[in-house]
């Protein structure tokens, strides 16, 4: 097996750290090496992990839009419809799961919007049900190697 | 490049045997290349004389697409008064002379400007002094009369009742246009933001736009000598720039305190006093959900000039993997959705 590229990028990193960054004489190249670097070790995370997250946000965002739906009714935007009906994506290739996550969360917005407007407590909670995907889309998100 | 500097000198400054030396590019700078340099020439008096510069270029692409002419107003409208700025010395915006618009000032020598050094020894110790002077000249900033300086000719002003929604207009505008996914969480502060309008502002001030530490020049003293950085300076509610300095963007130590060098309500506390004017917490609260939408603004504008390739600046990228998720954390934190 080759290694992985997680592991080819964490060793470009610290190469560029260890033998690159001591040789450079000005503040300006430093800075962009160790950008590099820093860039490389969040790339590993994200090569690792994305089809994962998307994988698994569209199935939750799909479910979201579902109930949102059926509670909303005909006070549902079109947009919601229309996510929920459309294809999911034809392979599991980053850039075509991540058009699905685009379509879904779009809608998502329009549902959030909607909701907020819905009177009953039966809408409080949904609302808060979205909100409560919204924090978790942001902890699937997180790196732990940033800035 | 020092060679077609050295040639525009020679023209500005009626001398033909400019030097340009040490030339270098400054770190930092998204949305400006931001280059020193020193100069050697002799006056058309015959004497030898030599000056200390800082260059500001127009980049192909970068995190804001900003008027120069506006930054350069604004710049020289605060020059000689208690808002300490660097002398600015041209503006051109003939792209041909260094292969895009610039402006050159002079260098404020013997100064720090790096957030990492700001938060360690030997500035611990005088955190104190600089968050008084921060906030002393910010309040300045707020009270500073703009009518008949350049402000004037390039900066329309809001009124009370319409600062904020011509700020949320704007930054709105920006993040439907910029951003390359969905921002469920921002547009929901947005709703919010529409729905719970501050009320209007106390007065029409200078607003800096990224007043933060990071943004000023400092010493051991405990001294600022330059605010730097206006590119988004506008007429508008002072509170903005208050706000804008809490955001946790700026929170450089990590341990909650705005700028990793003050705590809010001794920074609250210090601009009340020398502006005079009231930071109320509920306008207050709303100018702070603001902060993080219109720094996200920034972040997704920076991201989609790099993925459409206008640039190769890797500051854009690393922002945009580093700080796009993490603000829609530091919003859901300052609307209370997570500790």
């Amino acid at each position: 097996m080759n290694p992985s590229a997680p592991r080819v990028l964490q060793g470009l990193a610290a190469n560029l750290l260890s033998e690159v960054m001591p040789n450079i004489s000005t503040p300006f190249g430093q800075q962009l090496v160790g950008i590099a670097a820093m860039l490389e070790m969040m790339l590993a995370e994200e090569f690792d992990r994305a089809a994962d997250r998307l994988v698994t946000e569209n199935r939750v965002v799909r479910e979201l839009l579902a109930e949102g739906r059926a509670l909303l009714g005909e006070g549902c935007p079109t947009s919601v419809a229309a996510a929920i009906a459309a294809p999911a994506a034809p392979t599991l290739r980053v850039p075509d799961l991540q058009r699905e996550n685009d379509l879904l969360r779009a809608a998502l917005i329009d549902l959030h919007a909607a909701v907020e407007q819905a009177p009953g407590e039966a809408a409080r909670a949904f609302e808060e049900r979205i909100w409560a995907e919204l924090i978790e889309s942001t902890r699937r998100r997180q790196f732990a190697s940033r800035l | 490049m020092e060679d077609a500097l050295a040639r525009y000198l020679a023209s500005r400054l009626e001398a033909n045997d400019v030097r340009v030396t040490n030339l270098l590019r400054i770190p930092g700078g998204a949305s400006r290349e931001t280059w020193m340099f020193d100069a050697e020439w002799t006056a058309p008096s015959g004497e030898r004389q030599t000056g200390a510069f800082v260059l500001r270029k127009d980049p192909p692409a970068s995190l804001l697409e900003t008027d120069r002419e506006t930054e350069y107003a604004f710049y020289s409208a605060f020059w000689g008064s208690e808002v300490p700025v660097p002398r600015m010395r041209w503006l051109e915006n003939d792209a041909s002379i260094l292969g895009g618009p610039f402006f050159i000032m002079d260098r404020i020598l013997g100064c720090e400007s790096a957030t990492a050094k700001i938060i360690a020894p030997p500035y611990t110790a005088v955190h104190p002094q600089l968050a008084e002077n921060m906030y002393r000249i910010l309040g300045a900033i707020a009270t500073f009369d703009w009518r008949g300086t350049p402000i004037e000719r390039v900066a329309e002003p809001p009124t009370p009742e319409t600062a904020w929604q011509r700020e949320l207009d704007h930054w709105e505008r920006i993040l439907d246009t910029e951003a390359m996914e969905p921002q469920p969480i921002m547009k929901a502060a947005i709703r919010w933001l529409r729905a719970n309008p501050p009320p209007p502002a106390q007065r029409i001030s200078v607003v800096h736009g990224d007043y933060r530490v990071g943004n000023f020049l400092y010493r051991e003293d405990g001294n600022i000598y330059g605010i730097v950085d206006w590119e988004m300076a506008h007429l508008g509610d002072p509170l903005e720039d208050l706000a804008w300095s809490f955001n946790q963007s700026w929170h450089w130590a990590k341990d909650g305190r705005p700028g990793g060098i003050v705590d809010r309500a001794a920074a609250i506390a210090h601009w009340e006093r020398y502006s005079g004017l009231r930071a109320d917490p509920q306008a207050l609260y709303w100018w702070e959900v603001f902060s993080h939408v219109k720094c996200q603004g920034i972040w997704v504008t920076g991201a989609r000039s790099f993925q459409e390739g206008r640039t190769n600046e890797l500051i854009l990228p690393l922002v945009a993997y580093s700080l796009i998720n993490a603000q829609d954390q530091y919003l859901l934190r300052t609307m209370g959705r997570i500790p």
